[in-house]
Order: structure tokens, then C-alpha cells, then sequence
């Protein structure tokens, strides 16, 4: 156990320049050379300046006030000591927004190689080529070679955080600091990195340090784990012990705040009758943009958005949509609330084909489905009083006298808990979840049937989260309102949803009731994407098994068969070459081969 | 929320306080400098003496007095004689006078020309950013026509066919002028377009002409009416010089542009015909320019910086 310690970290504190109130104060801990260590701090917890410490690294607006950090034994915040101590070199690190980390101008391959010809001087050209391309192909970027000389806006953001990587090992560091790096990326992708990152310094004999403001992602990664709260590291443990027995409260309160999906005690409400007539129906619905094509004067790609997309909503349904960045959500969304008309297929409410109407007609439908947009500051015009933009869809409907309208619309602040005397303000000083009252005050003064819920609180934190949730919950019971939450945070929707779709690449390839869906999941996908979520719990669904690498296909020109078959575990023939059709399930349905029982017919 | 804040950094993605309307945040962020206050001061100044001298004055701006011609200004006579006090032309009539007249037509071109322009070009930029598609190609292809003509040439040639009077002036200076306006407005609608607000009122049912009218336009064309003001100087330099190539105002009504055009054989011996106009002329737009400027800082600074 006692291995000599490759980083040490003693008492260090940094503060402002300027003087001020410390930043870091009294940070110790030890890393050997083949330990993750991960750090576990909240955002605005002095997370990103202590890692950029330990690199000796700091902006120039912060400075050290004391303490040290000794690398093999020597101080590196010490010249006399540390001469022949480079960073990049003897310690890498990958942050959280690789977009602006590489260049744009330069292609990916050639930037690494500058960097580490410059801090390997020794090595020749073309050594340090092959050794970049054996580590592209090591994080699993498909065909290093031709990806080596592309520039890296073709770089998705999950492959620019494993070229990150790659730029950080080439140097083969003795240690790697890796701050917050799955924050961005999508649940399945940040899984992948994660696993892969773990992978690589075992392989590398590397030492870690994982800095994440996600318990579970450190969950994952790190043997011990440091907490660090304003600026100090309030407690350490091996992580299984932390997270069993947390020794402060602040520890104890971070470890409940996590969500969980698996293990709640509550079940949602069960979904509403099977048999009554649907409030919507989406059939078949398609859309297709037209995207220019680089360097072509008259030539389009077909960005195939949604493709094919059937479903019901019942009345009285908390109907989820869940499903990663590029799946097709936003675009499914736009046609729910009728911004754009599908390009095939019909969108029906109580029975009415929405593209059937006049636009009077379908002004006065416009009511019965509102949208509460994802950001609350783009989504309020910005100079128009509070009452004024509340009541906009009274006013435009010019039914109702200024009088009533206004009566109207203080009984909707009201509700949904504004204060009254808000009614002439400017939306400029109020805080997100306030501005979200807002958006869904301006829904309700319509007396909507149907709530279309675009992401709506995933921009509030935990607290105001909950509160809204709450109201949603009240304005349900006393308005008989339909909701569709359109997430991808699958413990609100696990909380929350009665019945849920997936969609994957366009498609919906699982519908089922909340529980079927998280407890016996049918479709590969599903089963990727419980693995992946965010959660501490023992989940029934093993990375390991069930998420693979590889990245969603680009949706312009997609192959036929199986959209999901190049990550699916369990593909065979049929799927590269057949388009699955949906099959009923137990509450739902999913489209995916494995459940068609002509198959084991097939097969025999 | 509090940890959200700090973890932003001071003013990083904080929103940003914001105080009554644009409109009159910038103007008593501009108010605050010295140049504005002097350009403020001088313009109204000349404004009051334009509208109020021409009524008081003794003489008559297109009457000649033969026996009065070429009185030098007060300064320069043998004994200062207070009559004349920026002596008289070559027919006799009183240049403080014409000066004034003068300096009040083309400050009537200027602003209506400028207020025209900004109506027209605005609105139809607005449309054309807003609404996309044709209206965007017709507009956006009018403009490109429109500014392929030089100005000078248009000019000759409305002027020369239909009568030089202040209508038809406004009227060429603002047809060669409007394109910037619909350009610049353009652009700021389809900003304004792409925003997220502009589809959770196309949520509630607010057709385009309504947010683009009511919600957008409020956003957008404040700034563009600042700088505007620059574009009054601008106007009334162009109405002298076609007052200077006689395509102005026609003598004998007096216009910045015609005077000097006229004094130009008079000036060895009667230099002040000439050079009053001119003094006038540049105090006139040295004013607009510093209050223009101010504006302009103003605004930059109300929208942070660029």
C-alpha cells in the first residue's frame, strides 16, 4: 500500500493576486503513480483553479499563498528544483471544453504532433506520428489515419474530447489531471470516456486525477475519492467507503442529492387508461431539412430529423420523450407545437388534423397546446413588461376586453406564484425559475389542454426544480392538464412520467409505461442508456455489457436497416440490412429485431 | 443558485441590470460627455436663430438693394455699422439673413431626409430580415440596384426632368440613401428572428407582423436611430453640393450650396460672401458630428462594447 507518492500535495492555498479572500486554502493529499484519484467538488468549489494549480498553471490574476506541490519528490512550484519539469510532459491535462482546446484552423493530427515534438524534442517526425496514430486508435476514433489530417469542426464533441486525450498521453505523463471532461457530452458518450480514461492509465501506468462535479461519473472512475467544499478538501475516502459512510454532513447532503432511479420509494402515478379516445396523436410524422452542401452551388443534404414517428398522448398522460443531443427531440418538438408542419405523416389533436386548419381556425386550436421553452432568458422579450407578454396571447386573440384580460392575467401570477405587484415590471432582474413562472404563466392564461415541456427545468437547480415540479403536479390536479416533458434527464422523467418514448437517430424505438421502461427495458438502446445515466445505485444494466463504443450515425443519407445496429450489442445480419418495425410489448411497443418472433424461427 | 453565481465569475454570464429603455439609457449615458453637451448646445442655438431671425429681420432674403451691394461685415467696415452685420452679396441683400434662410432649408432637408430614409429603409429592412424568403430577394436585390447608382448621376437626372424644389430634393437624397438603412435593419431582424423569444410568441399564436412590430422592432431600432443623427450632416453637405452644381434649391432662394456656387467671382474683393455660408455650414455640422459621435460612443457602451 505504501507506494511512494508521484504527486504530493501539502497544505497548498491559492488566493487573488491582489490579496483577497483565498481561493484554496490548506489542500493536502498524495497520489501514487498508478492511482485515480478523483476530486469531487460543485461547481463554483475551486475545482478548475485546483487543477490548473497542481500543473503549476495558474492564470496570472491568481497566485500561490503557500503550501507546495512536489512531483517525484521535488517541488514544482520551486525553479531551482523543478528546471527540467515541463507541463505536458511530466503532467498533462484535458479540460472540459475541448472545442476551444484545439485549433480550428489547423487539422487535429498535425496540432498534436507540433505539441509533442515540442515537449519531446528527441523524437523524430515520424515516430511521433505513428505513436499519435496508435493512441487515435486507441481511444477508438475510427479510422485514425484519414481522421489524423480532418479539422476538428468534423469532430464531434465526444471525439474531440478523446483527441484531448490523446494529446494529453502522447507525452506519456507521469500524471493526468481530467477536469470535469464528461460534462458536456451526452450520458452514453461521457460513460464511454470515462471507462476508456480508467482503461488507458492502467494501461499507461498512469496516475489520475479526476476532478467532476458528478459523484456518479467519479463513481466510476476514482479509488479515492477528496471533497472539496469553498475551497477546501473537507473529507477523504475510498469511494466505497464515502459513499456508504460519509463522515460530514456536507458529504452526506451531496450523496442524497443525487438522483436515483431504481431505488425511489415513491412509483409515479399510474398512466391513464389504454382505451380512451387520445388528446394527440402523432402519426407517421417526418421532417427532412434541406441543408446546403459545402462547396456545391446547387446540392442539398437531407438531415433526416424525425423519421416516422408514431405515438398517442392520452388525456391526463405525463408523457416523457427522453433521448441524447442530435436524436431528433427538438425537431419532434417544433412539430408538436405546431412551429413547423411535418414534411409527411399528420399531427392530430382531439381527432382534428392541426394541418387541415384555417390559420384562424388553427389560432383559436393554439390555445388548447402551449410550449414552455428550454432557456428562460432568450425566451421573454426582453423590453416588455411582465403582465404585457403574460397576457400576448389574450391580447392578439383581441376576444376579451383589457379589463378581464389583465383580471386574467394576475390569476395566472398568482398560481403559479408570482408577485402580484411584478405585473408592470421588466423581466430583466428576476432569477431563471422566476422567469420560468413566467413562460408558464403566459401557457396557462390560454387554459391549455396540453403542456409541451421542452427541457423546461433543466436549467434550474435541484431546488427550484422540485418546486416546479411541484406546481405542475397542482396545476394537473386543478386544470386537467396533459404534460410532455421532453428530457434527457432520466431520473426527472423516471420521477415524474407516466409513460415514456425513446427515440434514437429519428426514431422512437421503445415506448412503454415508466416502470416496464426502466425495469425490463426491451430495446439495446434503452438498455445503453440506463447503463450510462448518472446515478450512485446498482444498476440493472452493466456498461460493460450493454453500451459499446461508437457514436449515433450522421443523420444525412442513413443506411437502411437498424439505425442503432452499429452500437447494438446483440446485432445480427438482419438488422444492417431490415428496418425493425415496432412490436408490441407488455405497454408499449419497440422496434428492434430481437423481439420479432419470427426470428428464433429463422434461425432454427 | 448561489453557487451558480459564483461560479460564473463576477459579471461573466450575470444578466445585465438594465434601467428604463434602451433609448434613454443611451442618452444620458451621453449627455454625460462634453462633447455632447457642446454640439447639443450649439444646435439648438443655430436652430432658434434659423426659425426666429428670418421672421425678425429687417430685410428681405431675395430683395436686392443696389445701392447697398458689397458691404463688408461689421468688423471689417470703417466704422461698425450694425446693419449688415455680415455685410451684403453682390445684389445688396443681407447675408446674416440668407445665411439663416439657408442654414434653414438645409436643416429641413436634412432631417426629413434622414427621418424619411430611416422610416422607409427600416421598415422595409425590417420585413426583409423578418420575413425572409421573397421578400427578402426583391428587397435585398432593390437595394443592390439602387446602390449601383451613383448618387451624382440619379440626381442630374431626376433633377434635370422634373424641377429642382425642396420635395424632389428630399426625394433624390433619400432614394440614394435608403439602402444603408434597410441594410443595417436587415441584418438586426434576422438576429432578432433567430432569438428564442420570437418562437414563444409564435407559441401563443402571435402571427409575424405582430412580434416583428411589437416585440422586435423596439429591440432593434433604437441604436439605428442614434446613429442616424451622423447621417443629417451627411445630407446636408449633399444638398449644398447640389445647390453648389445648381441642381439645388433655385435662385433666388438661398441655400448654402447656390451662395457659394455665385460668390465665386466675388472672391478677391468680397470675400465674405462665400466664406459666410461655409462658416455656417461647418459650425452646423461640427455640432451634429460631436453629438452623432456621442450617441454612437453611447450606444456601443449601453450594448457592451463592439
Amino acid at each position: 500500500m505504501q507506494r511512494s507518492p508521484i504527486l504530493a500535495v501539502t497544505d497548498l492555498s491559492v488566493a487573488p493576486a491582489g490579496g483577497g479572500r483565498p481561493i484554496l486554502s490548506g489542500i493536502s493529499f498524495k497520489v501514487a503513480s498508478t492511482d485515480t484519484y478523483g476530486i469531487y467538488g460543485e461547481s463554483g468549489s475551486g475545482k478548475t483553479v485546483l487543477s490548473r494549480a497542481l500543473a503549476n498553471w495558474l492564470p496570472g490574476s491568481l497566485a500561490y499563498g503557500g503550501g507546495g506541490v512536489a512531483f517525484a519528490g521535488r517541488d514544482i512550484l520551486d525553479r531551482r528544483q523543478s528546471a527540467d519539469f515541463r507541463v505536458g510532459r511530466d503532467i498533462a491535462y484535458i479540460g472540459s471544453k475541448p472545442q476551444s482546446a484545439l485549433d480550428p484552423t489547423v487539422p487535429v493530427g498535425p496540432q498534436i504532433l507540433e505539441k509533442l515534438l515540442a515537449v519531446r524534442p528527441n523524437l523524430t517526425r515520424k515516430e511521433a506520428t505513428e505513436r499519435i496514430l496508435h493512441l487515435l486508435a486507441e481511444v477508438r476514433i475510427p479510422s485514425p489515419r484519414e481522421r489524423f489530417h480532418d479539422y476538428p469542426t468534423r469532430y464531434s464533441g465526444g471525439m474531440m474530447q478523446r483527441a484531448m486525450i490523446v494529446d494529453a498521453l502522447c507525452a506519456e505523463p507521469a500524471v493526468l489531471i481530467a477536469d470535469n471532461v464528461t460534462q458536456p457530452l451526452d450520458v452514453t458518450i461521457a460513460a464511454q470516456i470515462v471507462r476508456l480514461l480508467r482503461d488507458l492509465c492502467e494501461r499507461h501506468r498512469m496516475a489520475l486525477i479526476f476532478l467532476a462535479s458528478s459523484l456518479a461519473a467519479l463513481a466510476r472512475v476514482a479509488e479515492r475519492v477528496g471533497v472539496l467544499h469553498e475551497g477546501r478538501l473537507v473529507e477523504e475516502q475510498p469511494i466505497d467507503r464515502l459513499l456508504k459512510a460519509p463522515r460530514t454532513d456536507y458529504t452526506r447532503r451531496v450523496i442524497a442529492e443525487v438522483p436515483r432511479i431504481w431505488s425511489t420509494d415513491s412509483e409515479p402515478a399510474p398512466p391513464p387508461a389504454a382505451d380512451v379516445a387520445p388528446l394527440m396523436r402523432v402519426v407517421d410524422a417526418h421532417r427532412t431539412y434541406l441543408v446546403r452542401r459545402r462547396g456545391h452551388f446547387n446540392s442539398y443534404n437531407r438531415v433526416l430529423a424525425v423519421r416516422g414517428v408514431t405515438f398517442d398522448i392520452r388525456p391526463g398522460d405525463n408523457f416523457g420523450l427522453v433521448g441524447e443531443s442530435g436524436c431528433g427531440k427538438s425537431t419532434l418538438t417544433r412539430l408538436l407545437a405546431w412551429l413547423e408542419a411535418p414534411d409527411a405523416g399528420e399531427i392530430r389533436l382531439d381527432d382534428v388534423s392541426l394541418a387541415s386548419l384555417s390559420p384562424r381556425q388553427l389560432l383559436a386550436k393554439r390555445r388548447e397546446f402551449q410550449l414552455l421553452l428550454q432557456d428562460p432568458y432568450n425566451s421573454l422579450p426582453p423590453r416588455s413588461p411582465i403582465g404585457r407578454m403574460i397576457g400576448e396571447g389574450l391580447f392578439l386573440r383581441g376576444a376579451l376586453s383589457r379589463k378581464e384580460i389583465e383580471a386574467r392575467v394576475r390569476k395566472a401570477m398568482g398560481e403559479v406564484g408570482l408577485a402580484d405587484g411584478l405585473y408592470h415590471a421588466l423581466p430583466t432582474a428576476l432569477s431563471t425559475g422566476q422567469r420560468q413562472r413566467i413562460s408558464i404563466a403566459r401557457a396557462l392564461v390560454l387554459e391549455p389542454k396540453l403542456l409541451i415541456l421542452d427541457e423546461t427545468l433543466s436549467s434550474l437547480d435541484q431546488g427550484e426544480q422540485a418546486k416546479l415540479l411541484e406546481l405542475f403536479a397542482e396545476l394537473q390536479a386543478k386544470n386537467d392538464l396533459t404534460y410532455v416533458f421532453i428530457s434527457h434527464d432520466l431520473a426527472m422523467v423516471r420521477r415524474v412520467c407516466t409513460r415514456i418514448a425513446v427515440m434514437y437517430l429519428g426514431e422512437i424505438v421503445e415506448l412503454a409505461d415508466n416502470h416496464d421502461l426502466f425495469f425490463d427495458p426491451q430495446h439495446p438502446y434503452t438498455k445503453a442508456l440506463l447503463s450510462a445515466a448518472p446515478t450512485l445505485e446498482e444498476k440493472p444494466f452493466d456498461a460493460t455489457v450493454y453500451l459499446l463504443e461508437g457514436e449515433p450515425p450522421s443523420p444525412i443519407d442513413i443506411a437502411p436497416g437498424c439505425s442503432f445496429a452499429s452500437r447494438c450489442p446483440s446485432a445480427f445480419g438482419r438488422c444492417r440490412v431490415e428496418t425493425p418495425k415496432p412490436i408490441a410489448t407488455r405497454s408499449g411497443f419497440s422496434a428492434c429485431h430481437l423481439l420479432d418472433p419470427a426470428r428464433s424461427s429463422a434461425a432454427a | 443558485m448561489v453557487e451558480t453565481i459564483a461560479a460564473l465569475g463576477p459579471g461573466e454570464f450575470a444578466p445585465k441590470r438594465v434601467e428604463g429603455s434602451i433609448a434613454r439609457q443611451i442618452l444620458s449615458t451621453a449627455w454625460r460627455s462634453t462633447g455632447f453637451r457642446i454640439g447639443f448646445t450649439v444646435f439648438v442655438l443655430l436652430l432658434v436663430a434659423s426659425a426666429v431671425w428670418p421672421e425678425l429681420s429687417p430685410y428681405d432674403a431675395v430683395k436686392m438693394d443696389m445701392k447697398a451691394r458689397f458691404l463688408p461685415p461689421l468688423f471689417l467696415g470703417d466704422k461698425w455699422a450694425w446693419g449688415h452685420p455680415l455685410g451684403t452679396d453682390q445684389l445688396g441683400r443681407d447675408m446674416l439673413l440668407r445665411c439663416l434662410v439657408g442654414l434653414r432649408y438645409s436643416l429641413f432637408i436634412g432631417v426629413t431626409t434622414v427621418a424619411l430614409m430611416f422610416v422607409v429603409g427600416c421598415g422595409l429592412g425590417l420585413l426583409s430580415g423578418f420575413r425572409g424568403g421573397l421578400w427578402d430577394t426583391v428587397i435585398m436585390r432593390l437595394t443592390d440596384a439602387q446602390l449601383s447608382i451613383p448618387m451624382i448621376i440619379l440626381a442630374i437626372t431626376i433633377l434635370g426632368v422634373s424641377k429642382p424644389t425642396v420635395p424632389t430634393i428630399i426625394l433624390v437624397l433619400g432614394l440614394s440613401g435608403w439602402p444603408l438603412y434597410a441594410r443595417v435593419a436587415r441584418s438586426a431582424a434576422v438576429a432578432e428572428r433567430g432569438k428564442e423569444y420570437v418562437r414563444g410568441l409564435r407559441v401563443v399564436g402571435a402571427g409575424d407582423w405582430r412580434i416583428l412590430f411589437l416585440f422586435a422592432a423596439p429591440n432593434i431600432l433604437p441604436p439605428i436611430a442614434f446613429v442616424a443623427v451622423l447621417d443629417i450632416a451627411r445630407i446636408m453637405i449633399f444638398e449644398a453640393i447640389l445647390g453648389f452644381l445648381g441642381l439645388g434649391i433655385q435662385p433666388p432662394t438661398p441655400s448654402f450650396g447656390t451662395i457659394i456656387s455665385d460668390s465665386r467671382k466675388y472672391l478677391i474683393n468680397a470675400w465674405w460672401i462665400g466664406t459666410s455660408p461655409g462658416v455656417f455650414l461647418a459650425v452646423a455640422l461640427t455640432a451634429i458630428n460631436l453629438m452623432g459621435a456621442a450617441l454612437e460612443k453611447a450606444r456601443n457602451k449601453v450594448y457592451g462594447g463592439a
